[in-house]
């Protein structure tokens, strides 16, 4: 059971350590000092890691960034659930191509216009980005590290809200943003690649990104695709283990999830993917 | 995975009931219920999968759909390739869910 510490007479609990310098076991003890989501509509009990999994998200989207500031990042997530409703993202996603619909985007909250466009496109149809659309996002202002975090928080967002749309509760109220700086950390390690943007190999996961990885005899490029920034690697996995499995044991036929057998598992998974367009 | 023959077409809609898997055909209502986003059908769709899914089991479906939510969009965000390993093993489901007509299959250009 997680306890949590008892708030301080006139005022708000401490800001907790941050997950890089903090021992991965005690990524939920981190996650109870961050206020606890309300549950109850969805009229059945939610796991304790889930919770924490969740807590621990919007710990991570409110906190001063790498390259964006916490009411930034909140900004963007907020943008996020804007695209939901957005009749332009509606226009380009009933289109042959996105790119046959021009128009703007609904309220932008104050965020650049390509930020909005970054931040629509990634939620409403992640299916048919290109290796051209992002060299013309860069080339439009937004450079590769800006745009992964902008990425984590977009897509680690999206998951909290698919759960919930899952079980009946209304999204989750976003956070309010922690001050201060970014820390403008860029990982010395991480190197072009195959995918769009610099990643960091395991071998060469040191120093401050030393702890980064999970565990695992293989890290995919699904776990390294983040890692510009290493916080939402650690986040994104910490995440992943409650809501699917531990990196090391998804190549184990065995593993499974509590309740759900791992073919259940694996068509739930699969046919979102196939709704998602996603081929990886 | 554990012999057990499972009818893919299911994951791209093109069949329905059991595929090969315990109430699947729940499953998979469910999630495109949850996915397309239309209201009344996931009220529906979810007393039925909760007619025949524990309410532990029922809430690991919503953590799975949650979580490759995130993944694909981390995937097609970043545009990663199919690890070499995946892209060997997977020739035969790739090709019997003609996985090649996505857009992010060009971030495979080994695939294709």
């Amino acid at each position: 059971m997680i306890s949590c510490p008892a708030d301080t007479a006139g005022g708000p609990p401490a800001a907790p350590k941050w997950l890089s310098s903090t021992p991965r076991q005690d990524y939920p003890l981190v996650a109870a000092m961050v206020t606890e989501h309300d549950y109850s509509a969805a009229g059945v009990p939610i796991r304790d890691d889930l919770r924490a999994a969740h807590r621990l998200i919007w710990e991570y989207i409110r906190k001063p960034g790498n390259w964006w500031t916490g009411a930034q990042r909140v900004a963007i997530c907020a943008a996020a659930r804007g695209a939901d409703a957005c009749p332009l993202c509606r226009a380009r996603k009933a289109a042959l191509s996105p790119n046959a619909v021009s128009g703007k985007h609904a309220d932008t909250g104050g965020l650049p216009p390509n930020v909005i466009d970054v931040v629509h496109r990634i939620r409403t149809d992640p299916g048919r980005l290109s290796r051209a659309w992002f060299e013309s996002v860069v080339a439009g202002g937004l450079d590769a590290p800006h745009y992964v975090e902008l990425v984590s928080l977009v897509t680690m967002l999206s998951g909290v809200d698919f759960f919930c749309r899952s079980v009946g509760l209304a999204p989750f109220p976003l956070p309010e943003p922690l001050p201060g700086a970014p820390s403008r950390h860029l990982p010395a390690s991480a190197k072009p690649g195959t995918a769009w943007v610099p990643m960091i190999a395991p071998e060469d996961a040191a120093g401050p990104e030393a702890d980064m990885y999970p565990p695992a005899p293989f890290i995919p490029n699904i776990v390294r695709a983040l890692s510009l920034i290493p916080d939402a690697v650690r986040t994104l996995w910490h995440s992943s283990d409650a809501h699917y499995l531990p990196v090391a044991e998804i190549g184990n036929p065995a593993a499974r999830k509590a309740a759900l057998d791992r073919m259940q598992t694996e068509l739930v998974a699969a046919r979102v993917s196939a709704l998602n367009e996603c081929f990886y | 995975m554990n012999g057990a023959a499972v009818d893919l077409a299911a994951i791209n809609g093109d069949r329905h009931g059991e595929v090969g898997v315990a109430h699947a055909a729940e499953l998979l209502a469910f999630t495109d219920a949850v996915m397309r986003g239309d209201d009344s059908t996931i009220r529906g769709t979810r007393a039925a999968l909760r007619a025949v899914l524990s309410d532990e089991a029922y809430v690991d479906v919503a953590a799975v759909i949650g979580a490759f939510n995130v993944v694909d969009r981390v995937a097609d965000s970043i545009g990663i390739p199919l690890d070499d390993m995946m892209l060997a093993m997977s020739g035969d489901v790739r090709d019997e869910l003609r996985l090649t007509r996505f857009a992010s299959s060009a971030n495979t250009p080994a695939a294709l």
